[in-house]
Formats: structure tokens, sequence, C-alpha cells
């Protein structure tokens, strides 16, 4: 009889994985036999099994294409294998022109291919400074004329002069 | 003169051994072997026939390009299962994408009652099939995909736990365990159909 707290499909909790695997009859033999031997006895464990037995079946879906689907199957592969080939042998064309340098000398020259690149390339990869803009420039430089300090700078382009006129001193003395 | 032993007579390993040499016709007699085994598995886990026909030659395409890299140690059809199961998975993980609304309706369209449902006399019945094609198909989309694969593998393939663990490249104890969560799961989704 099926107690009113439990579910007549609900197998008991210990045996529920090994009905899934005696159902699909993968249970040892001797845990087969205990499996059956507790069958008879538990209803609820057969109810479960009952339930399993008629609801997995209708779970796998059925298809039967008509010959005609076949023969395009067929027909569809060789033109992919086509394909395929055409594309193994392009690559075999490829490993060929490479295969009489041996490994270790394509590895050298890969390795010397990527030193070079890192050693020349290296500029190249930095980014570029923006280009003055010239409006604004414009707009700060008679403002940058007026300022003392930019004034003193005379001092520093008359040095040459200083210069001279001290090396013409010390040679007269 | 060297007699020429015709494709059909040679076993699948014979024949993946005149692939290596670069003989395609074996290729194509082991798609011809192979093909509606392969297709059905597809379908298990596209349920669309379009989808079952690309995935399985895509499958085909794949142990075609790496056939140099099979090694004998298994089946050729093992080794080329092991090929189509990824090729599914990877799908499922493609289809994820697309909404559940359409994939409900490939289902209703493509799926056939199963026996069990099948040569329905009642409009009444005829929509009780399509509603279970669509509540299955809905409920295995659900599973996460070791669960799917086991369950598919198993219950649609009748593959063993050991060749299932093998081709899942997993211990058996834990197949087991995606199957027996699998079922648990199903039947809760489908508790109505019991």
């Amino acid at each position: 009889m099926i107690a009113r707290d439990k579910p007549a499909s609900k197998a008991c909790r210990n045996l529920e994985e090994d009905l899934v695997l005696y159902y699909y009859g993968e249970l040892a033999e001797s845990d087969r036999r205990n499996c059956e031997a507790h069958l008879k006895d538990c209803e609820y464990c057969r109810a479960s099994l009952a339930e399993m037995s008629k609801l997995l079946p209708i779970t796998a879906a059925h298809d039967e294409p008509p010959p005609t689907f076949w023969s395009d199957y067929s027909r569809e592969m060789r033109q992919k294998l086509d394909c395929a080939a055409e594309r193994k042998l392009w690559w075999r064309r490829i490993a060929d022109l490479f295969a009489p340098i041996p490994m270790s000398a394509l590895a050298t020259g890969a390795v010397l291919l990527l030193a070079l690149a890192l050693t020349f390339g290296k500029g190249l990869w930095q980014p570029s400074a923006p280009a003055p803009d010239d409006e604004s420039f414009m707009e700060v430089l008679p403002i940058a004329e007026q300022l003392d300090f930019f004034s003193d700078m005379e001092l520093l382009d008359n040095l040459d002069l200083l210069e001279t006129f001290g090396g013409q001193g010390n040679g007269t003395a | 003169m060297m007699a020429v032993i015709p494709t059909a007579r040679l076993g699948d390993e014979e024949l993946v051994a005149l692939v290596q040499k670069g003989d395609r016709r074996a290729f194509e007699e082991l798609v011809e072997r192979h093909k509606q085994k392969a297709y059905r598995i597809a379908f298990d886990f596209a349920r669309d026939r379009e989808e079952a026909k690309d995935l399985s030659q895509e499958a085909f395409l794949k142990a075609f390009t790496h056939i140099g890299r099979f090694d004998g140690r298994s089946g050729f059809y093992t080794w080329f299962y092991r090929i189509l199961v990824n090729v599914c998975l990877d799908y499922r993980r493609r289809a994820k994408r697309t909404s559940a609304e359409e994939f409900n309706e490939t289902v209703e369209s493509q799926v056939e009652p199963s026996p069990l449902i099948s040569n329905p006399v009642s409009p009444d019945q005829h929509a009780i099939a399509g509603q279970l094609s669509h509540r299955v198909g809905a409920a295995l989309e659900l599973l996460p995909a070791k669960q799917r694969t086991a369950f598919i593998l198993k219950n649609h393939q009748g593959l063993s736990i050991r060749e299932i663990a093998e081709t899942m490249e997993t211990a058996e104890g834990t197949v087991k365990v995606h199957l027996h969560r699998a079922v648990t799961a199903l039947r809760q989704s489908l508790a109505e159909f019991a």
C-alpha cells in the first residue's frame, strides 16, 4: 500500500540511481539481484520503475528521412570532401616548399625575424607626437614676447660676442 | 597485376589505412557505412533535419581532415563518434543563442511522434503528441550539456556506460551521476505525461 506522504512514483532515496541503471540494464549482477529483491517488496520503487519505462522511451525523437535525402547527403558529402581534399593539397604544397629546410633552421630563422622586427620596428609602433596647433601658438607668442624673462634672453644671445671679446683680451695680455 | 579489392569488402580499419595513404574513395565508403547512424545521433542533439545533416557531415569532414591522427587504438567508429558528439555539443553552444520559440517550432515541425503515441486517431491525441514533442524538446534543452549528452547517448543511442565514459572522456561513475540527474530532471519536467 502506498503511504499518503509519499508519491507513488517516488523511489527509495538510496536506490534512485540504481533504479535508473537497472532500467538501462547497467547494474552489475549482484546489484541487479539486490535491486530485483527490493522491487518485489517495494511498491514505491516498482511505481518509479514503471513511470521510467513509460516516460523515457517517448523522449527519443524519431526521424526517417526519405531515400532522396540520403542520395543528396552522399552527393553533398562528396562535394565537401572535394573542397577539403583541395585545401589539404594546398597545405601540403606549402609544407613541401619548406620541407627541404631542417626544422632547426626554420626555428632559428623565425627567432631572427622576430628579433629584427622588435629591434627595428620599435619606433614605428610608437604613436607620433601631435602636430602643434598653429593658431593657439600664434595667440600665445605676442604675450610671451612681452615677458621680462624673454627680454633677459638678449644677454644669452650676446654670449658669443662676449666670449669673442674675452678671447681677444687674453691673447693680447 | 595486383587485384583491386572492392572497398565495400574491407573493414573500417583497412579503409582508414587506405585513406591515410590518400585514397579518398575509401573515405567515401566509410561515410556510406556510418552516415545513417551519424545522422541519427546528430538529430538527437539538433532535432532538425537540415541541422542534423550539416552536423554529421561536418563531423565526417573533421574526421577526414584529421585522419592522420587516428592511431587505431580504438575502432574508427569510436574515434569518429567522439568527433561527432563534440561537433554536436559545439552546435548546442551556438544554438543557445537562438530563441526558445524558434527551437520549439522546429521540434513541432520535424519530430515525429514516437511509437508509443503514434497513430493518433483523434485530434485530441494528435494535439497531445505535438505537445509532448514540444515539451520533451524544451526539457532536454534545459539539461546541462553533460547530463544531456549522457542521457542522449544512453537513452537514444543505447551506448553502454563504459562507451559513454570513453566518448565523453570521463569516469564511468561520473556518467552514472549525469544520467541519474538527467532522468530525475526529465521526470520532473514531464511528470504529466508519465
